[in-house]
């Protein structure tokens, strides 16, 4: 009896718990929605009285009559798609082949690509920049989507997790003649879709929320990604005078995605739960 | 048959024109910052209308674009102003120039090797150099040669809360706030305004990464007030931040901080709002902010409703003297061709034409000294319209200058908010600015 009260009450404090962080970590999130329906000139001289009138849309407005955005969104949709895809398709078969073929120098590779978790996207912007620059790629889809696929937190994620499969399945699938290929392509691979959830998730975030290369690579405003467009609509003195439009727009950026999530969030949720093991 | 051949006629000659038309047509593109406001004046064509940077460059462009005869379209380019500078070498690099581009004079030492001189274009386009405003000229000046077609002048102001000053007993007969001229006289007044108002003197904005110029330009105005230099041996390759002025200017926030004169951890916004809200009675920033004190005066619930009124950033030591930069608008080598280049010229002949119209909607101070009488007309600007004579900039042979831009308003903020000892933020940016210049 002692033991199931203490449960219980142990359970309701962690429900607390949970419940307090749910609320600190939405806080913010209900503060930027709230700024962003804010007329700017209010929010100029105090952000309280998010729940008092004036409320307004100008800010959304704004940024839809902006006739690029919806372009921009595009473009963010085309390289953040892509990024994506083709990061999986790369990572999985490389993932694989570290983890269940033997090759010369094998280890040497897997050191190296894990070395290159160890570099800053800094070091390497001005020789990667001139790189594209010569082969004219800047302001194309393959120059933005191509730098991006050299991920080795994806490959070392795959590599572990085709790891943690059973080598035994692959050798009944063998004595079962099933080539290298159809033991990766329909036995193997529909095992990793936790691992390529993840994968994919982290990828398609990164990819949306991309700046740094896109500021230098998509220079031309027909190319523009979703953040870089938007940034570059923010007047010189945004950060005092334009809050609400700030705020605005974080919220503009962020629909996509929380869209996104509403359609696939079972996948996520059992991904990143590790449902898919059970 | 005779109809139909005439239809067919006139629609080919029709096509054929339209095509001609479209074949004259020169389009240039226009690399800015100052944002994008489609919803407001995406169409807009009444310069009257036109309110703020971003409010008037898009109608000084659809302007442009409606009512000039050689068929020149304007394509502006708009990006960010924070990474304006990687963004546009990124482009250089990347051979993909724009045929104007907008730049900052404290920048042009930094790309004078890529932007084209423009003495003579500016003889042939009718730009008038001898209408500069002194502070203008030496701004696009490099070497002797004019590398820009200046645009604004940009400065640094004390906002003035007169209310509060009139609280304290610190106005003159006419209303007008009594200005400091030393930083005793400074002080003392801070400690009238603490009493009569609980407040304290000064507010700006020093926690944002973005806030750093706002300390720094108070640093150069105070430099420069005393006379002082950042490179005293004339090797403008090697900062002193160990002279006396120098030293000086890092005490002068250290006193602020220490005595509660200035408001501490504010960003640019809650500096504003400080200010708005009748939280501080001088407010630290630049003559982009008139209008909208003026405007907030007018207002009866408001702080300022007792009074508003901006000075030029007061001589506290010896002349008189204030950080200023301009914007101006720039030809980059490799950008143009011949028919673009005429074509940009017309257009920079066109923004120079409507310099005061840029300076009344943008609130900055025009670059044409036959504009100044006009633009002194303006709410608060006679207070202000000295700045052409007495704005200060660094060399433009010294590099990086938004580098040292940036360190300097770094350590002045870490004195206002973290109470960096002065010595030690002096030293720190000794350090930190020889590491920059130093780097290639």
């Amino acid at each position: 009896m002692h033991s199931i009260a203490s449960r219980t009450i142990g359970d309701r404090l962690i429900l607390a718990a949970v419940i307090a962080l749910a609320i600190a970590w939405l806080a913010p999130i209900f503060w930027v929605i709230g700024l962003s329906l804010k007329p700017n000139d209010v929010i100029m001289k105090t952000t309280g009285g998010l729940l008092a009138p004036p409320f307004t849309l100008k800010n959304y407005t704004d940024i839809i009559a902006t006739s690029a955005v919806f372009g921009w969104m595009l473009n963010s949709t085309i390289v953040a798609a892509g990024q994506t895809v083709l990061t999986l398709a790369l990572s999985t078969l490389a993932g694989y082949g570290f983890a269940r073929t033997d090759f010369p120098g094998k280890t040497i590779v897997f050191l190296l690509v894990l070395a290159g978790l160890a570099v800053p996207e800094q070091a390497i912007i001005v020789p990667l920049h001139t790189m594209f620059a010569e082969a004219n790629l800047h302001n194309t889809y393959l120059g933005l989507i191509a730098p991006r696929l050299a991920v080795p937190f994806g490959v070392f994620l795959m590599t572990q997790y085709f790891r943690g499969i059973p080598a035994e399945i692959e050798e009944a699938a063998m004595l079962d003649n099933a080539s290298r290929l159809t033991i990766f392509w329909k036995v193997v691979l529909p095992l990793t879709i936790p691992a390529q959830a993840t994968l994919g998730i982290y990828t398609f975030l990164h990819a949306w929320n991309d700046y740094f290369w896109p500021l230098v690579s998509a220079t031309k405003p027909d190319m523009y990604t979703l953040t870089i467009g938007l940034a570059a609509t923010q007047t010189n003195f945004a950060q005092t005078e334009g809050i609400g439009f700030l705020m605005a727009q974080a919220v503009f950026a962020g629909v996509p995605v929380l869209i996104l999530y509403l359609f696939f969030q079972r996948h996520i949720v059992a991904a990143v739960s590790g449902g898919y093991a059970k | 048959m005779k109809f139909q051949r005439a239809l067919l006629a006139a629609l080919l000659t029709a096509a054929a024109s339209t095509t001609a038309l479209a074949q004259q047509k020169t389009e240039i593109t226009l690399a800015r910052f100052f944002g994008a406001c489609d919803a407001d004046y995406g169409s807009n064509t009444d310069l009257s209308k036109a309110r703020g940077e971003c409010g008037m460059i898009t109608t000084l462009v659809n302007v442009f674009n409606a009512t000039n005869k050689d068929g020149i379209v304007v394509k502006p380019q708009i990006i960010e102003w924070g990474p304006y500078y990687q963004q546009l070498t990124a482009r250089i690099a990347a051979k993909d120039i724009p045929n104007i581009a907008v730049m900052h004079t404290a920048q042009l030492g930094d790309y004078v090797r890529l932007t084209e001189p423009l003495d003579e274009a500016f003889k042939t386009a009718g730009i008038d150099v001898s209408d500069f405003t002194p502070h203008a000229k030496a701004g696009v000046t490099v070497g002797g040669k004019i590398y820009a077609m200046p645009w604004d002048t940009h400065s640094w102001l004390w906002h003035f809360n007169v209310g509060m000053f009139k609280k304290a007993g610190l106005t003159d007969d006419a209303g007008n706030p009594v200005v400091p001229k030393s930083v005793d006289e400074l002080v003392a007044q801070a400690a009238k305004i603490k009493e009569a108002t609980g407040k304290p003197y000064f507010t700006m904005g020093t926690l944002a990464s973005g806030d750093a110029g706002n300390g720094a330009r108070s640093f150069y105005t105070l430099l420069y007030t005393q006379g002082g230099t950042l490179f005293p041996s004339g090797d403008l390759t090697k900062a002193d931040f160990g002279t006396p002025e120098a030293k000086k200017a890092f005490d002068f926030f250290e006193t602020i901080t220490k005595n509660g004169y200035i408001t501490k951890g504010m960003d640019g916004a809650a500096a504003l709002g400080a200010f708005l809200n009748g939280d501080a009675a001088v407010m630290l920033t630049g003559t982009w902010r008139i209008d909208d004190f003026v405007s907030a005066r007018s207002k009866p619930d408001s702080a300022l409703k007792d009074g508003y009124t901006p000075r030029i950033f007061p001589n506290l030591f010896k002349e008189d003297a204030v950080w200023a930069d301009n914007h101006s608008w720039v030809l980059l080598r490799g950008g143009n061709d011949e028919k673009t280049r005429k074509a940009s010229l017309t257009f920079l002949k066109f923004m120079w034409d409507n310099n005061l119209n840029w300076a009344r909607g943008g609130g900055h101070l025009p670059v044409r000294v036959s504009a100044m009488d006009e633009y002194a007309k303006l709410p608060e600007r006679s207070h202000v319209i000295r700045i052409s004579e007495i704005g200060r900039a660094m060399p433009k042979e010294v590099r990086r200058q938004f580098g040292i831009q940036s360190i300097i308003g770094e350590e002045v903020n870490n004195v206002i908010n973290g109470g960096k000892p002065a010595a030690k933020a002096a030293s720190d940016a000794q350090e930190r600015v020889d590491q920059l210049l130093k780097s290639r």
